[in-house]
């Protein structure tokens, strides 16, 4: 597999980097290029959430440099209410790698019965929402209001370990927290 | 595949009198991926962490350097030639049924993971890992533990959805528990052990005893399919 041997090749360089920052982070835009061609995504006629939320993850490592993790448990259909959550989480993501230190970004996608929800988590240092500056609480503003226009809600949990952004989509419209 | 390799491929490495010495804690290691760069990494990596018994390029490679050497963990490669991981586990399990394997692969296409962890796979990593992830990874699995990694979660929760594609869990097969997904959501997005032990208020030894659970409930689906397929065909009672 020609496919199989140039991932294994850039799994190699990520192991062996001498200049490990810059080295595996140019290897991972590599391979998410590669990745999405093999999967023979069209970037202009996005219809699943799954794939959107990949790509703004794959927009934010190569703006900031900062890896995204991203783990997919669940998939929908793309609607108007999901562009809302992408955009959402784009914010949150930006937020995540501005805050945390530099060190790796996870994101979750969780799809159930009830909610679509996208779990966005730094290891920063956290903060106080009571001592948050102007800038931060402004963008924090949009990522909420954001949700609140699509009918979900954004929820934050931040301690010393890190912060936690839940970006929540109920099913039904309108029945959000 | 043919043409054995100079390095040994395929050969038990116990001949080593040193290997013989390593101290008992070391776990013992069978290495199978057909890629022998990436197995010369692996090795130069876990050299004095880790003693490597034997390696493999194939299946049927694999199948007689594991029995012969009886591994604490067998590190194997999703993809290989000859059937790929998951004719391993069947060939070996059937012999040796508490053999621990941690599967490796640099593919994230969830059908092949979760077919490799419902044929008997404690786990899996990418082959980006680092050193010491790989050895804690190790650790874990030859400790009796699954190696639930995020992404393995987050696999795991598509298929109990029945969301994937032609690895979903049967409907009438038992589903996840509300707290089994609740641990697997916390896993999925990137919480420790001790963390989700703390978030809900268990001990971290039920947050071990819920994985364990999930990766029984999935490896037992595959015996249900099977099963269910006997049955069909008339060849069970």
């Amino acid at each position: 597999h020609l496919h199989d041997s140039v991932l294994q090749t850039l799994a190699l360089i990520q192991r062996s980097a001498t200049d490990p920052d810059r080295v595996v982070h140019l290897a991972r835009t590599q391979e998410r290029g590669l990745r999405a061609w093999l999967a023979g995504r069209e970037e202009t006629e996005i219809t699943s959430l799954a794939v959107a939320v990949e790509l703004v993850a794959s927009e934010v490592e190569d703006e900031t440099g900062v890896l995204v993790d991203c783990v997919i448990g669940g998939d929908r259909p793309m609607d108007d209410r999901s562009r809302d959550l992408v955009a959402a989480t784009r914010e949150a993501l930006r937020n995540a790698t501005r805050h945390g230190g530099g060190a790796e970004v996870r994101l979750f996608l969780d799809v159930d019965a009830a909610a679509t929800t996208i779990f966005v988590r730094d290891d920063g240092s956290g903060f106080d929402p009571a001592t948050v500056p102007e800038e931060r609480r402004g963008v924090r503003d949009a990522i909420i209001g954001r949700m609140h226009h699509a009918g979900g809600s954004a929820t934050y949990d931040s301690s010393p370990a890190g912060t936690e952004v839940a970006l929540r989509l109920p099913l039904a419209e309108g029945s959000g927290a | 595949m043919s043409g054995i390799e100079p390095s040994g491929i395929g050969e038990v490495a116990g001949d080593d009198p040193l290997a013989d010495a390593a101290p008992a804690t070391l776990p013992r290691i069978v290495l199978v991926d057909d890629h022998a760069l990436f197995r010369s990494g692996v090795r130069a990596e876990l050299n004095g962490r880790c003693t490597i018994v034997g390696e493999a390029a194939d299946v049927d490679q694999a199948v007689a350097v594991i029995l012969v050497t009886a591994p604490d963990v067998v590190l194997l490669d999703v993809h290989l030639p000859g059937g790929g991981g998951v004719a391993v586990l069947e060939q070996v399990l059937a012999q040796r049924p508490d053999q621990a394997f941690l599967a490796l692969t640099v593919s994230d296409a969830p059908d092949d993971v979760v077919a490799t962890v419902r044929a008997g796979a404690r786990g899996y990593v990418q082959k980006t890992i680092a050193a010491d992830e790989l050895v804690g990874a190790i650790e874990q699995v030859r400790a009796g533990e699954p190696v639930f990694s995020p992404r393995l979660a987050g696999f795991v929760l598509r298929a109990f959805s029945g969301q994937a594609p032609s690895g979903a869990v049967d409907e009438e097969v038992e589903q996840l528990t509300p707290r089994e997904r609740e641990v697997l959501q916390l896993i999925a997005r990137g919480y420790a052990y001790k963390q989700i032990a703390q978030r809900l208020d268990i001990s971290p030894r039920t947050v071990e005893s819920h994985t364990s659970a999930v990766l029984r409930k999935l490896q037992l689906t595959s015996r249900h399919e099977l099963s269910r397929w006997a049955a069909r065909r008339g060849l069970v009672d």
